[in-house]
């Protein structure tokens, strides 16, 4: 890649390791926040606290909506491309038919979505079970992969990283936890760990000076992370266009957790793999 | 590349099978012009992709882990006077009360019942929650709903708290009137006066026969229906304690839908005179002579056949699509596949600057797509919005793992000699069945657990991630081998 310049022979393992880990300790201290606001370390949508979301497409203006819907706890008003996302908080079943009922009559074409409070929290026990199995398991495969102990621990790290760091921009940009976030969470944890093996990888089981082997794999991995960038941009750029509010969401942590990916894997990463070599760890 | 290089090449066994399996693909995915000169495929649609609306019903009953030093016949015939409510034995130490109670109410009750409560979760169990998929699933059918999905969500410990009803091609409106209309359905027997005592519930019916004469041609109407043994040990059992067959007249039967009577009659001579020594399972409920007894038959059909669920439920959540907005996250989801192809194949080519590489890369993502529709196609999986990330994902991690393969092999900028190039080509894909294996882990406990539309994105990844590991990848591996090697 001829624009970006990086050199990682010119920094010490302490240099490269210590933007991201003040990020990492910024994020968590983003995240205990918002465990003291809502609960959770990132903050739930509808999904997970029960609640109605609705798409319409209209040209009304906010002012419009609020009075058409005031008899209703509407929560939110976002604006899309070329209508609006609106969220209530949790009604009761009869408040809730009737709002569905001046939906489907003022808003034909709307999409509803509506979930109950008790589902909600079912559904976040499980989500969070998820994402825990998730990562012990891609833990496991990493350990088991590299079988030596200080590159696996750097691998699970910045995936670890990744995921912290993308929930604090989520708080910050405001983007809720929702089902469809939670996947692109998990699709994170899958993901982010792919240029790390490859670096990984190259430096341990190839022959070579090691910081060619650094720009070697900088140059593929760089590659490989850009193109999922361009996929998930593209995904992004698409959604936003035609206000598909859920593939907005899940390319936006996409989008986040990719950006996290390349400061974890060549700088965290990078960083913990330079100085077990220059131990003498590896060969 | 020359014929016989090009020969050479699809006769390889891993370029033939990916070519194959694409032609396979689009078989399965069947492109074509329907009869409204539209363009169609086989491919399901999730109901945020059309028109269409769900439903989750959750269960109001709880499965209790219990311990008593009573028989426990006579413990559950004792709780279900202290519930109010059927209590159903699942297995020696599990049973189900089938109206909701929290655990602190339940304690005192077991307590008066003579037993313990050991453990408590809400829903009923998996054979409840089947039968009532399956009353379900018979209500729907009868009201001609084409495209009908019915689910229950059973949890690691086997009880099941919620069912999802997905409906195609009707809104939300609709789809509440069809299932949130639940009747809860009862035989009760007169004991004294008024009052009346449980008899059996809906699920004990195991079949419904249609309105018919009897005897033949003598147009007296009514509808026989099957119980099940424990229902017609039931039946015989109240029959006899509440005297309904030694003096049917002062003790009739009544069948009730939602706590209101939509049957009553008392046992006939004969089959009052055969319960005192048998059970019956084929019962037969007259329903009078002529028109009137004919659409109360059809009515009375109705009701034993499908009204009945034998636990209440409440909606837990909800939702719809409408048609056009279905229409537009098909084209939205179109596009976006599209657009991730061109932005993708422009960072490869701004990376290699070589068509001979860029080419085939996007040639073999591509295909890898249409092999993961075209086996969406075939097992008839429903796509929704979760999917198309899924998919979109797919496409930019396919990349990846061929630029890995790209960067082993062109090591040092050289061309390697075919016993090199093979050894860096298995390096490439040990990276890459690393990768692979971490996303497929990632992805298992979603494709295991019942999180509602996350389920059909895991399997769909994981798919994915299979079709490229063992067809894509090694094909990608020969192809540029031979274009490297020019």
């Amino acid at each position: 890649m001829g624009l970006i310049n990086y050199n990682i022979e010119k920094y010490s393992p302490q240099q490269l390791v210590v933007i991201p880990l003040v990020l990492f300790i910024i994020s968590l201290v983003v995240l205990a926040f918002t465990i003291v606001a809502t609960g959770m370390p990132v903050t739930p949508g509808i999904d997970f606290s029960g609640g109605t979301a609705v798409t319409i497409i209209t040209s009304d203006s906010r002012e419009q909506l609020q009075t058409t819907f005031a008899g209703y706890p509407l929560s939110e008003i976002s604006d899309m491309n070329n209508g609006k996302f609106l969220k209530f908080s949790s009604m009761d079943d009869t408040r809730y038919q009737s709002l569905s009922q001046l939906i489907s009559q003022k808003y034909p074409d709307a999409k509803i979505d509506q979930i109950g409070e008790s589902f909600g929290k079912s559904l976040q026990s499980q989500a969070a079970l998820a994402l825990i199995f998730s990562f012990i398991g891609m833990a496991v495969v990493i350990f088991l992969t590299f079988r030596t102990f200080v590159p696996s621990v750097a691998v699970v790290f910045s995936a670890l990283a990744d995921m912290v760091m993308t929930a604090a921009v989520m708080n910050i940009i405001g983007i809720p936890l929702s089902l469809g976030t939670t996947a692109a969470l998990l699709m994170l944890i899958g993901y982010s760990v792919d240029s790390d093996i490859l670096l990984t990888n190259r430096v341990l089981k190839r022959q070579g000076k090691l910081n060619d082997k650094l720009t070697g794999a900088f140059h593929t991995g760089m590659i490989m992370t850009s193109t999922t960038l361009a996929a998930v941009a593209a995904l992004f750029a698409v959604s936003w266009f035609g206000s598909v509010q859920i593939l907005m969401e899940i390319s936006a942590v996409l989008l986040i957790g990719l950006v996290a990916d390349i400061l974890n894997t060549w700088l965290t990463n990078v960083g913990i793999l330079k100085w077990y070599v220059q131990k003498g760890g590896g060969k | 590349m020359n014929q016989k290089q090009l020969k050479a090449l699809v006769s390889d066994w891993r370029v033939a099978i990916l070519i194959i399996l694409v032609l396979l693909s689009v078989i399965a995915i069947f492109p074509h012009v329907d009869d409204q000169g539209k363009i169609a495929t086989n491919l399901q649609y999730g109901l945020d992709l059309q028109q269409g609306a769900w439903i989750q019903l959750e269960f109001k009953g709880e499965v209790i882990g219990f311990t008593t030093d009573e028989p426990v016949e006579t413990f559950i015939a004792n709780l279900s006077k202290e519930v109010d409510a059927e209590v159903v034995q699942i297995d020696e130490t599990h049973l189900e009360i089938r109206k909701f109670y929290t655990r602190e109410e339940l304690e005192p009750l077991f307590e008066t019942a003579g037993g313990k409560i050991t453990s408590y979760n809400q829903g009923v169990s998996k054979s409840t929650a089947d039968t009532v998929k399956r009353i379900l699933e018979s209500k729907i059918n009868a009201m001609g709903t084409k495209d009908a999905k019915v689910n229950t969500l059973t949890g690691f410990n086997n009880v099941a708290r919620y069912i999802r009803v997905e409906l195609a091609g009707v809104d939300m409106r609709q789809a509440q009137e069809i299932v949130g209309k639940q009747g809860k359905f009862e035989i009760r027997v007169q004991t004294t006066g008024n009052a009346t005592e449980h008899v059996v519930s809906g699920d004990s019916i195991t079949s419904v026969q249609l309105p018919t004469q009897e005897p033949p041609g003598s147009d007296k109407w009514g509808v026989s229906f099957t119980l099940n043994e424990a229902g017609a040990t039931a039946f015989q059992e109240a029959a006899i304690k509440y005297g309904a067959t030694t003096d049917p007249t002062n003790h009739y039967l009544l069948m009730l839908l939602d706590n209101e009577t939509v049957y009553s009659a008392p046992l006939s001579d004969e089959l009052a005179g055969q319960l005192q020594t048998q059970k019956i399972r084929q019962l037969f409920a007259s329903t009078g002579v002529g028109k009137t007894g004919s659409n109360q038959a059809t009515q009375l059909e109705i009701h034993l056949r499908a009204g009945a669920l034998p636990v209440d439920v409440t909606i837990a959540g909800s939702g719809g699509t409408s048609a056009p907005l279905g229409e537009r996250y098909k084209t939205m989801a179109v596009l976006a596949f599209i657009l991730a192809l061109i932005t993708v194949g422009f960072v490869v080519y701004y990376r290699y600057r070589e068509p001979g590489i860029v080419l085939p890369m996007i040639m073999i993502n591509a295909s890898e797509l249409v092999i993961l529709l075209g086996f969406i196609a075939l097992i008839r999986f429903q796509m929704d919005l979760p999917t198309i990330a899924g998919l979109v994902a797919v496409v930019g991690t396919g990349i990846d793992q061929l630029v890995i393969i790209t960067d082993e092999i062109l090591h040092e900028g050289k061309v390697p000699s075919p016993n090199l190039y093979l050894k860096r080509l298995a390096r490439a894909l040990g990276i890459i069945v690393a990768a692979a294996a971490t996303v497929l882990i990632a992805m298992l406990p979603l494709a295991l657990m019942d999180l509602s539309t996350l389920k059909g994105f895991a399997i769909i990844t994981i798919l994915g991630v299979l079709v490229g590991v063992i067809v894509t990848r090694p094909a990608y591996g020969r192809i540029i081998m031979q274009i490297l090697s020019r």
